[in-house]
């Protein structure tokens, strides 16, 4: 797994090629190329939603810290981690602002 | 061929230009109906625009063709077109008519349809699938011997409700495809019965008199998988395997994708698996087990119950 660094400038957006649903309250998709089930969670399926259009970190950030009760820092801090899963994993796509 | 008939199938008011012996017919006026099948005059040749498949998908209309037998267009839920090559068999037309043309109906319509047979446990509906050859008709008809009415035997017509996780399934018409190997094992005689257009030792078993004709809830799915294992076993799956084995035994699951319905199926899949029981039940591929795991089915929906009280 590469440990690229989304910087400050670059812009995350969702991958197309997926269908998505919700199943108690978690949000599911399923690749439509390689049949893999993934399972975001509730927090992670927010943090998708998020990701329509072309969004910065710290936009998601400003918007997370008002929907939940977390620090900027610890949040910034956990989107970038579940944002490399979801880019290791092409669901996800990395683009210069 | 040219009379009209009026049935109910999956819980739909059906006309229909040909006869089908198969399904229940409408005794009384009916004024309003869910769904029309046509009749058109037999056309020697139209594949031209069959090029490289057997289905396409063009302005709402769903087209499909069945070498010798017939083209069928269906539209919006409402509409079956058939028009037959001449001398087709009408057995082989009806097969088709109420197979394929009636799940992609039935998904054009919002209703999913999974693969199986769905059997009656106390007033509720359990859906048995598995792979072609995992014994699910089998099965159905050691239910069937041992009391419990039938809905289905191929096509399993989920409708789910817009606000909850309910779904509820509607009967489809009480024939059974056996063959002659599980006739013989459940103790029938296939003298009694005619065998399906072309496939020599499959009969057409009719089940009238053990068949619920009323829709009722979905209590479970059971994945029903020949292995090499000695014993039966059964467990539960997790949601998102429930999930996994809902989309592979959705009924003709690769038109979903021309049909333009896949994130529909998807959708409606998670709604079913968030709250529906989904098991797997191996069972011996060698030795006649199907009244045993009548048993095994009938356990765990008392188990359920015990829970739950």
């Amino acid at each position: 797994m590469s440990v690229d660094i989304i910087t400050a400038n670059e812009l995350v957006v969702q991958s197309d090629g997926y269908l998505v649903s919700e199943m108690n309250g978690e949000k599911i998709m399923l690749s439509i190329e390689n049949g893999k089930y993934y399972n975001l969670g509730q927090l992670g399926g927010r943090v998708w939603e998020l990701m329509a259009s072309p969004v910065s970190i710290q936009d998601m950030v400003k918007q997370l810290v008002t929907e939940y009760e977390i620090e900027p820092g610890a949040c910034e801090q956990q989107v970038r981690t579940f944002l490399q899963q979801l880019k290791s994993e092409g669901l996800i796509q990395v683009r210069k602002e | 061929m040219f009379t009209l008939n009026d049935y109910r199938i999956f819980g739909l008011n059906i006309k229909s230009k040909i006869v089908l012996p198969e399904a229940y017919e409408i005794h009384g006026i009916i004024s309003e109906f869910d769904v029309e099948i046509e009749l058109n005059p037999p056309l020697e040749d139209c594949q031209d625009q069959f090029t490289t498949d057997n289905y396409q998908f063009d302005n709402g209309r769903f087209l499909f063709h069945v070498p010798e037998t017939a083209f069928y267009s269906i539209t919006s839920g409402t509409q079956i077109t058939i028009t037959p090559y001449p001398g087709a068999d009408e057995a082989k037309i009806r097969l088709f008519l109420l197979g394929t043309c009636m799940g992609v109906l039935l998904m054009q319509r919002g209703i999913l349809p999974l693969h199986g047979s769905a059997v009656v446990i106390d007033g509720k509906v359990y859906a048995i699938v598995g792979e072609s050859g995992a014994g699910k008709s089998t099965l159905a008809a050691a239910f069937v011997r041992v009391g419990y009415p039938l809905m289905t035997d191929d096509v399993i017509a989920v409708s789910l409700s817009n606000d909850s996780a309910a779904a509820t399934v509607y009967p489809s018409y009480p024939q059974q495809k056996l063959w002659e190997e599980s006739i013989e094992q459940l103790g029938l005689l296939s003298h009694n019965y005619s065998s399906i257009y072309q496939r020599i030792n499959k009969y057409a078993v009719p089940i009238r008199s053990q068949f619920c004709r009323e829709p009722l809830p979905l209590a479970g799915v059971v994945e029903l998988i020949k292995a090499s294992e000695p014993e039966p076993s059964l467990k539960a799956y997790n949601r998102l395997e429930g999930l996994h084995v809902l989309n592979v035994h959705t009924y003709r699951n690769s038109l979903l994708h021309l049909l333009n319905l896949q994130q529909w199926q998807f959708q409606s899949i998670a709604r079913l698996a968030s709250g529906l029981p989904v098991y797997q039940l191996r069972r011996p591929a060698d030795g006649f087990s199907a009244f045993n795991l009548v048993d095994q089915i009938v356990s765990l929906t008392n188990k359920k119950e015990v829970v739950i009280s």
